[in-house]
């Protein structure tokens, strides 16, 4: 055969006929048609008087409703030791109510060929029907009476403990779900979110438990309702009224975020699972709040690492290397801090190489600009695949129950896509770099002794030629440190900044800052507290122009302030041979870095103050790598700071 | 499939038809009616379209009539290799390339393999309609493959098997179970797994995937459909240009199949060395999808397994606590021309011994021989299978597929919007008598899945 034989060659094989005939087939892709706007379909949403919010999503395409009742009662609410109550409690809900069985409730819903259950993830219970429309009161009537009316019978609680149970040891039989576990534990720790039932967990739970996690969780307050479907909006709200008379109750509690630990390392867990063909490789760490607007950024860095079948892991790892049928990466928003992470399952002998290519390809993402083409296609699939998320109205209601339950903003939706179109290369950088809360970083207790109040006036040197000055205070105040410092380089740059410190460890509370670029103003005001940053940053840009951006992002313990660094450094337990490596969030940069800050043995300093006896540290890790010697005699101070390669000197003058 | 979808995954087992004449529906959609309009190239190339404006994507789902059932023996896993092969390249689309097109133009694509078919769509926004046709047209008209292409899916697919049969619990007993009630001399297309063996995969040649796309992969061997934003001028206009080039092929040679009913209970069992609980598992030959019994085989597949008030689910699971769960299907991978399989499935309880819960499971699936269905379960059966037909129809790959089932299965795309009415007919003693006639004990594999050893550090975990 004329076909088989040209085949053979190994090249593009065209079919014989494609050939000869008359073809007008194209040789390049064909050009986008017209492509009509696309617009978020409208909802409605309320709050009703008892605190319940309610959206409601009409479509009426198809005679289908979907409903969803979410609660801020998932599994980071359950008591330590009692891990699988929230389960527990969502799977009794539909057991049994205070005049209907738990099999005449199963019967009802499904005898009209709708579904009623509940269910708990990490942050929020939900109860999700669905039905058809003419069988809405029908749905709504039960949706009513196991929420208000939950009778919690004892002998459900037993039968939903041994399914618990043997659910457990079958989750425990598949690689991916036992990997999923150990890495929560590995990056959250004691942070609820880490935390997995245990046979000895689910035994814990009592029906009290059940029934006071329900009472005090399973409120109005707080709570949202979202109807999506072939239903209208004031038949929905009749439909609630009538379902929930008198429910009312305030927010449930809402205990004070955890922190999550830092690291000093990548730490590589391995679990031994006997008779594996493969090996699940799970990478990744905490990252950010819902809200943060560095998620536009990271998600771009994410899915070009590995969102899909032309992410690089996936292109590297399996269509390269053959190593895995797929490799992944993803970044999962929770209501506190997410995480991020990249897998494969790799097949046994290669599981070094692949974990080492895997690192190399995180690292790349952290520190290498994405090429434009690579970075258009991503955002072309990122903005472009919007409208196949909803297409159905419980594709809707998700998008909808998601923003809302995460408070992403009444905005979220409509500027969604104008949000991710906008993000830039050196963004998605920065947001990689920022992702890895992982810095090989460790806190350093800080020699309070050093901190006495002082003023200090540097000058600056280009190419040996004074160019501008720099007058530095450190006062005390009540409970307070503060360092302030004024530095004046002409009309090419003036900064004015001020930290307040935490006197017992150095940490930051405030920062307020004042820059003038080439006739540019940019004011920074940030606040340090609880494991976070929050505030707004203003960076000049090269164009000449200023760009604002509000931060709200967490930081991992010990994290100090980048122009803190004169005020903290001479408090380091300095000695000749000593390396530190601490994590300082850089407001310019938006990025937590760890600095590494190697001492030498002192040497003689000669600068206009006088002749110093100081330690010669070298810096590494920040924008530029930097020598600083700091003095010797107590009270420590920096009596010079040089920049590697560049002809940039700071001298103390007085 | 070729890669792990990011949006959902295909229900397992097609459920069937329904006419809205029996609810009170809108009159737009009209309950999961399917409107279609049909066309034939000469090259003998189906094309099938639905319009549906409501959002601005459209999704072209390409079927061959090609499946692991055209395997030979000693290529078993190969129509599923060859659809990897598909992605890899072809004359005017370089390896990688038809991912990342599909993916810059803010679409979604996968393909799969079943016994029957292999599948390729794409679902992209509607101004995309044209490149995922140009994509399709192409890798049929000119598909590309080297040695070291070939190579690398091969080493793939080893991997997708491994991550989904040989590291995973009761899997390879679920799927190579499927195969054991036919026989593999008289029916050798139904009695091997589509992934196939691992000594089957390695010994396939590049030679292999040549003929198979000159035997298979023919315009006059497939069926084009497309559902959603589209203007059916455009769309034929697309066709005609892109596919109207390729030339057809002999067709291929015929598929066959002999059986027999109830030849006599065969058990089997396995030790699974990654299952933490014991299993059984009860399979049944059931006839090809288009017999007239299957839709009383539906519908007695949901009174048995499907929901919490499923026979299963109240007496196994509920009232004896003898199993995590318990559940039925038809046909899992997908339906079939020729003869399939209704499967039982039921993991026990810690402490339940494997025997006594398949006594439980059997005296089940016998009560329905003895004793029939109450009327209320035949409601709920119909209701719920209505309820699932306009859920599978609510998106465009939905409908995609609705087209393709009944033009493949069924031998008519009429069917679709007729079928419902033989489900609605259905009577308890149509259950009764498709009851007697298949969950026959004769008719039965019935498979123990053992735990090997004991549950040393894996029961632990965090």
């Amino acid at each position: 055969m004329v076909t088989a034989l040209l085949l053979l060659s190994a090249s593009p094989a065209v079919r014989l006929s494609a050939l000869t005939a008359q073809d007008s087939f194209p040789s390049r892709p064909p050009k986008p048609t017209p492509l009509p706007p696309v617009r978020f379909p409208p909802f409605k949403e309320t709050t009703l008087p008892n605190g319940l919010q309610l959206a409601v999503v009409e479509h009426h395409e198809q005679p289908v409703v979907s409903v969803a009742l979410s609660f801020r009662a998932g599994a980071v609410y359950d008591p330590p030791g009692k891990e699988g109550l929230s389960e527990l409690v969502a799977e009794l809900l539909t057991k049994g109510s205070e005049t209907r069985s738990a099999d005449q409730i199963a019967a009802t819903v499904e005898g009209v060929g709708g579904s009623l259950a509940a269910s708990s993830d990490a942050d929020f219970l939900t109860i999700t029907a669905d039905v058809l429309s003419d069988q809405v009161d029908l749905v709504f009537e039960l949706l009513g009476d196991v929420t208000l009316h939950p009778s919690f019978p004892v002998g459900e609680l037993e039968l939903a403990r041994t399914q618990a149970l043997s659910a457990l040891q079958v989750e425990l039989s598949r690689p991916a779900a036992v990997a999923a576990r150990f890495f929560a534990k590995e990056i959250y720790g004691d942070n609820p979110y880490g935390r997995s039932p245990t046979p000895e967990s689910f035994k814990a739970v009592l029906r009290d438990d059940v029934v006071s996690f329900a009472a005090e969780r399973l409120r109005p307050g707080g709570a949202l309702l979202v109807v999506a479907g072939d239903v209208t909006e004031p038949q929905v709200r009749s439909l609630v009224d009538k379902a929930f008379p008198g429910w009312h109750g305030a927010p449930p509690a809402a205990p004070a975020p955890r922190p999550v630990p830092a690291r000093t390392a990548t730490d590589i867990l391995l679990v031994h699972r006997p008779g594996s063909t493969q090996a699940n490789i799970v990478l990744g760490n905490p990252t950010i709040l819902p809200t943060d607007p560095l998620y536009y950024p990271a998600r771009v860095a994410t899915q070009v690492l590995g969102g899909g079948a032309d992410s690089r892991l996936f292109l590297i790892l399996r269509e390269q290397k053959s190593w895995t049928y797929g490799a992944y990466a993803n970044l999962r928003r929770y209501r506190g801090v997410g995480y991020w992470q990249a897998s494969a399952e790799v097949r046994s002998d290669v599981t070094d190489s692949a974990l080492t290519e895997l690192l190399r390809q995180v690292d790349r993402v952290r520190t290498e600009a994405i090429p434009d083409s690579e970075l258009a296609s991503t955002k072309g699939f990122l903005v472009g695949s919007f409208p196949l998320t909803i297409e159905t109205p419980s594709q809707v209601a998700s998008q909808v129950a998601n923003a809302k339950l995460l408070g992403l903003g009444d905005d979220y939706l409509r500027l969604y896509r104008e949000r991710l179109a906008a993000v830039t290369a050196p963004q998605a950088r920065a947001a990689a770099a920022r992702l890895d809360l992982n810095p090989k970083a460790a806190a350093v207790s800080l020699d309070t002794a050093q901190f006495v109040p002082h003023s200090d006036s540097l000058r600056v040197l280009i190419q040996g030629n004074p160019v501008g000055g720099s007058l530095s205070t450190l006062r005390h105040t009540a409970d307070s440190l503060v360092y302030s410092e004024r530095s004046d380089l002409g009309p090419v740059f003036q900064q004015q900044t001020t930290v307040v410190l935490d006197p017992s460890d150095g940490s930051p509370r405030l920062l307020d800052q004042v820059t003038v670029q080439q006739g540019q103003k940019a004011e920074t005001h940030l606040k340090y507290a609880e494991a976070r940053v929050k505030g707004r940053i203003a960076v000049p840009q090269q164009d000449g122009t200023v760009r604002q951006f509000d931060i709200d992002t967490v930081l991992p313990p010990g994290t100090l302030d980048e122009n803190t660094v004169p005020v903290v450094v001479p408090a380091f337990p300095l000695a000749p041979g000593k390396t530190f490596t601490v994590g300082f969030f850089s407001p310019s940069e938006r990025v937590t870095k760890p600095l590494t800050f190697k001492v030498a043995t002192p040497e003689r300093v000669s600068v206009p103050a006088g002749v110093f006896q100081a330690y010669h540290i070298g810096v590494s890790g920040a924008r530029v790598p930097l020598i600083i010697w700091v003095s010797v005699d107590t009270p420590r101070r920096v009596v010079k700071t040089e920049v590697v390669g560049q002809p940039f000197v700071v001298e103390l003058v007085k | 499939m070729v890669h792990r979808a990011s949006t959902g995954v295909r229900s397992l087992a097609w459920l069937g038809g329904l006419f809205c004449a029996a609810l009170p529906c809108p009159l737009r959609a009209q309950g999961g009616r399917v409107g279609y309009e049909a066309f034939t190239l000469p090259n003998g190339l189906r094309v099938v379209y639905s319009e549906d404006h409501s959002t601005p994507i459209v999704s072209v789902d390409l079927w061959y009539n090609a499946g692991s059932r055209n395997e030979r023996a000693g290529r078993s896993g190969f129509a599923h290799l060859f659809e990897h092969m598909m992605f890899e390249g072809s004359a005017h689309v370089k390896k990688g390339e038809f991912f990342q097109l599909i993916q810059r133009a803010g679409g979604t694509l996968n393909g799969s393999t079943a016994e029957d078919r292999t599948t390729y769509y794409e679902t992209v926004p509607s101004n995309r309609l044209n490149l995922a046709l140009w994509l399709e047209a192409d890798r049929m008209r000119s598909l590309a493959v080297t040695e070291e292409n070939f190579h690398t899916q091969r080493e793939t697919v080893k991997e997708e098997r491994r991550l989904r049969v040989d590291n995973q619990p009761y899997s390879a007993a679920f799927l190579n179970g499927m195969t054991w009630p036919y026989d593999s001399t008289a029916c050798f297309p139904y009695a091997h797994t589509v992934i196939g063996s691992m000594a089957d995969l390695d010994a396939a040649q590049l030679g292999d995937v040549q003929a198979f796309f000159d035997a298979y992969y023919t315009p006059n061997n497939a069926t084009l459909v497309v559902v959603g934003d589209f203007k059916p001028l455009e769309l034929r206009r697309f066709v005609n240009q892109y596919f109207a080039g390729i030339a057809s092929h002999a067709a291929p040679p015929p598929v066959t199949c002999d059986y027999k009913l109830s030849p006599g209970v065969v058990r089997r069992e396995v030790q699974d060395a990654h299952a933490n609980l014991p299993a059984v598992v009860r399979i049944y030959r059931v006839p090809p999808d288009a017999d007239r019994d299957t839709p009383a085989l539906e519908l007695l597949k949901i009174i048995l397994g499907q929901g919490e008030s499923s026979r299963l689910n109240v007496t196994v699971v509920r009232r004896a606590k003898a199993a995590l769960g318990a559940q039925v299907f038809m046909n899992p991978v997908e339906s079939r021309r020729g003869p399939g399989t209704l499967v039982a499935l039921a993991v026990a309880n810690q402490g339940v011994g494997v025997e006594g819960l398949d006594t439980l499971v059997a005296a089940q699936l016998d009560s329905i021989r003895t004793g029939g269905v109450t009327p209320e379960e035949l409601t709920k059966a119909k209701n719920t299978f209505r309820a699932g037909y306009i859920h599978t129809r609510e998106t465009t790959l939905g409908r995609a597929e609705a087209l393709h089932h009944y033009d493949m299965f069924h031998g008519s795309v009429a069917e679709i919007n007729a079928d419902l009415e033989r489900y609605l007919a259905v009577t308890a003693d149509d259950i009764r008598r498709v009851a007697t006639r298949y969950l026959d004990p004769a008719n039965a594999v019935v498979i123990v899945v053992r735990t090997v050893g004991q549950p040393d550090g894996r029961t632990g975990g965090p």
